[in-house]
């Protein structure tokens, strides 16, 4: 049995029992059919998945972190023979960061008459132009990351992340803390995530406490300089700032925002994690952002999953990874659930399995609400050349 | 006077990635599209040597301009020198020459991919350190000063030696026609090896520059400037020194202003189409040479 999961497999196999006398029942109707392997009455030997991810180009620490997250995953479930008798195999596929590719891969994937399911982009752009082909071609769709609407767009998508304005919501306090009377806020128009964060969230939880954004800027997916932006934002004099970028636009801003004479703290985002403020050196101390992982979390089962994380792979895992493994476990209950590889069985199977809360690498009791899922996250803030909780949980 | 300091410095980073396009362009008739991988790898060369060693800001920027030299010449006698001789005709190589730059850009950027797993580098292990000066209102850093002064510089010795000089006429020459030129005695040969090492080594000193600027850069940061120095050199005219230096600045200027007097939505909208509609009133560009056919 899976390690982090038993209190939620216990749950499954009740369900299971459920799931057992409702198949006796749709077997008086007739079998059922649809795309993909051929429906059964059992699991085959082998289960083929394809986890559709930028492994290059400007969202690739992203990516290449969710792959490691699936790959230690279906491992575990392997080794455990969780399936009894059944083996998940992972094929990954690499978007370029590119949502043409992204569409293109999933085009493959859907028409391949052998794969089960997909592991979605943790790109927003990318899981946009992916879902439609999810749903048309019914194919189960677990995203991880792909925080924008348009994602989750029917029964065979889900997403096993929250929305980030969910969990961004958790630096309320923070910012009640701060005493901020004036924000300045830089956000990426190239982002559905961010720029929904930058243009509607963040300006919406400074409205709540009182706080006057000053300035907005909003900038390019080519912007490498952002000197301009910064000076503009730091002209309104706000009491903070906030830089909502992704990659190496992170440790820019930051370097320029300091050089431009803020020396305040920041908020940023996840995309400032995974290594991309390391360049900046103590020019990042100070950025502080939500999240909905971090590896310093103290549930239990997080603090198993960073465990057999760092004995794999010798390293801290990010919150993609952390979503990915737990996508991976969702997706192996269900199938569990089902016994059936087929596509249509496996799109049920996840409604009955999200039916059941459960203990994973993001949290304890983590809850399915409309296909997404809902945890309790955490605040970072960035010091000292490493990521350190400020509190979990929206600090209250 | 601010974002003044900030158009003269973001064109003079466009403009010393540029030049060196700018020059093998209108002068050998290679439009390098591996350009922006030379600018980056040259970085993460220097990037690389940092890891196991703490250097100065000069030794920092000879290896990159080092690296770009090298990297450039080798592209030339690799690839398209090959091309050129076995194309059917000046229009074919000049394609081809296009497609294979494209080809070549992805080399290094794959190994630099790899190493960083995309995840941006920079060269802060340099004991160089960038400074904050305030004058007045104005905060200028050390580097900034470095990079205006540098782009001015090697923009008028090289406008001057292309203008003023015998190699120069013959580079020149080269541009116009080259089979005359050779019946001149012009060496296309060793001059565009020359000017190829040349284009290599402004496109590593950009990048140095660059990325002790903004303080990180990725394995893709070469193909995003790229695209903007295509657009300098074809809004300033080919093979134009002075119109390559118009197009950076009037390009940075563009930007910094949609920045500065919008939300910002708007700025490669608005920059690009600028620069869209001065090329239907002349599309030669402002400073692009009038083309002479014979009939």
């Amino acid at each position: 049995m899976g390690r982090i999961f038993g209190r939620g497999t216990r749950r499954g196999a009740a369900a299971g029992v459920a799931a057992v006398a409702l198949f006796a029942l749709s077997a008086c109707g007739g079998s059922g059919s649809g795309a993909g392997p051929a429906a059964g009455d059992e699991l085959p030997k082998t289960i083929k998945v394809v986890s559709i991810n930028p492994t290059t180009g400007v969202v690739a620490f992203a990516g290449n972190s969710a792959n490691k997250g699936y790959q230690l995953a279906i491992k575990e479930i392997n080794d455990t023979d969780f399936l009894e008798g059944s083996k998940l195999e992972l094929d990954l596929k690499d978007t370029k960061s590119e949502p043409q590719t992204a569409a293109q891969e999933m085009t493959k994937a859907t028409t391949g008459g052998d794969i089960s399911a997909v592991f979605g982009s943790v790109s927003s752009n990318e899981a946009v132009a992916m879902s439609p082909l999810a749903e048309k071609q019914k194919m189960p769709t677990i995203y991880t990351q792909a925080g924008s609407d348009g994602v989750v767009v029917g029964d065979y998508t889900w997403r096993a992340t929250p929305l980030m304005r969910e969990y961004y919501t958790n630096l309320t306090k923070y910012l009640k803390d701060s005493g901020a009377k004036s924000i300045g806020i830089i956000y990426t128009e190239a982002t559905p995530t961010l720029q929904d964060i930058g243009k509607n969230t963040l300006p919406g939880m400074a409205k709540d406490l009182g706080i006057e954004v000053t300035a907005s800027v909003g900038t390019q997916a080519t912007t490498q300089d952002f000197s301009a932006p910064i000076s503009q934002i730091l002209k309104s004099k706000p009491d903070i700032v906030s830089i909502l970028l992704v990659g190496a636009s992170n440790p820019t801003a930051m370097t320029q925002l300091r050089q431009a004479g803020y020396d305040g703290p920041v908020l940023g985002n996840s995309g400032a994690s995974a290594g991309n403020l390391k360049p900046a050196g103590a020019d990042a101390d100070g950025m502080v952002w939500a999240a909905d992982f971090n590896s310093a979390m103290s549930a239990e089962s997080s603090q198993t999953f960073t465990k057999l994380y760092q004995d794999e792979y010798g390293e801290a895992p990010l919150n993609y990874a952390a979503e990915a493994y737990d996508a991976a476990w969702f997706l192996a209950r269900s199938l569990k659930e089902a016994q059936s590889a087929d596509r249509e069985s496996i799109k049920d199977a996840m409604a009955k399995v999200a039916e059941s809360s459960f203990d994973g690498a993001l949290g304890t009791d983590l809850k399915w609400v409309d296909q997404d899922l809902v945890v309790p996250g955490v605040v970072i803030e960035y010091r000292d050349g490493g990521e350190h909780i400020l509190y979990e949980g929206s600090g209250e | 006077m601010q974002d003044l300091l900030s158009v003269v410095t973001l064109g003079s980073i466009y403009l010393l990635f540029a030049l060196g396009m700018s020059l093998t362009w209108g002068t050998i008739d290679i439009l390098n599209f591996s350009h922006g991988s030379i600018f980056m790898f040259s970085v993460f060369s220097g990037y690389l040597i940092l890891e196991h060693t703490t250097l100065p800001f000069v030794p920092v920027l000879l290896i990159g301009i080092a690296v770009g030299a090298v990297m450039s010449l080798l592209v030339q006698v690799l690839a398209f020198e090959q091309i050129i001789r076995r194309a059917r005709d000046k229009r074919t190589a000049e394609m081809q020459v296009l497609i294979g730059g494209i080809g070549i850009a992805i080399i290094p950027l794959a190994i630099a991919q790899h190493n960083t797993h995309s995840v941006p580098f920079g060269l802060r292990e340099s004991s160089f350190t960038v400074h904050t000066w305030q004058v007045g209102d104005l905060r200028i850093t050390n580097i900034a000063v470095i990079t205006i002064v540098l782009a001015a510089i090697l923009w008028a010795a090289m406008a001057f030696w292309l203008r003023r000089s015998r190699q120069g006429l013959a580079l020149r020459a080269i541009g116009v026609d080259t089979e005359v030129a050779s019946l001149m005695g012009v060496h296309r040969r060793r001059l565009a090896l020359a000017t190829m090492a040349v284009s290599g080594g402004l496109a590593g000193l950009a990048g140095i520059l660059f990325t002790f600027g903004l303080g990180a850069i990725t394995a893709e940061s070469g193909d995003t400037l790229l695209v903007k120095a295509f657009a300098c050199i074809i809004l300033g005219g080919v093979g134009s020194m002075r119109g390559v230096a118009f197009g950076a600045y009037v390009l940075a200027a563009c930007e910094v202003w949609v920045l500065t007097q919008t939300s910002g939505s708007w700025v490669e909208a608005v920059s690009f189409g600028l620069i869209f509609l001065v090329l239907l009133v002349r599309p030669t560009g402002v400073f692009g040479r009038k083309e002479v056919r014979r009939t």
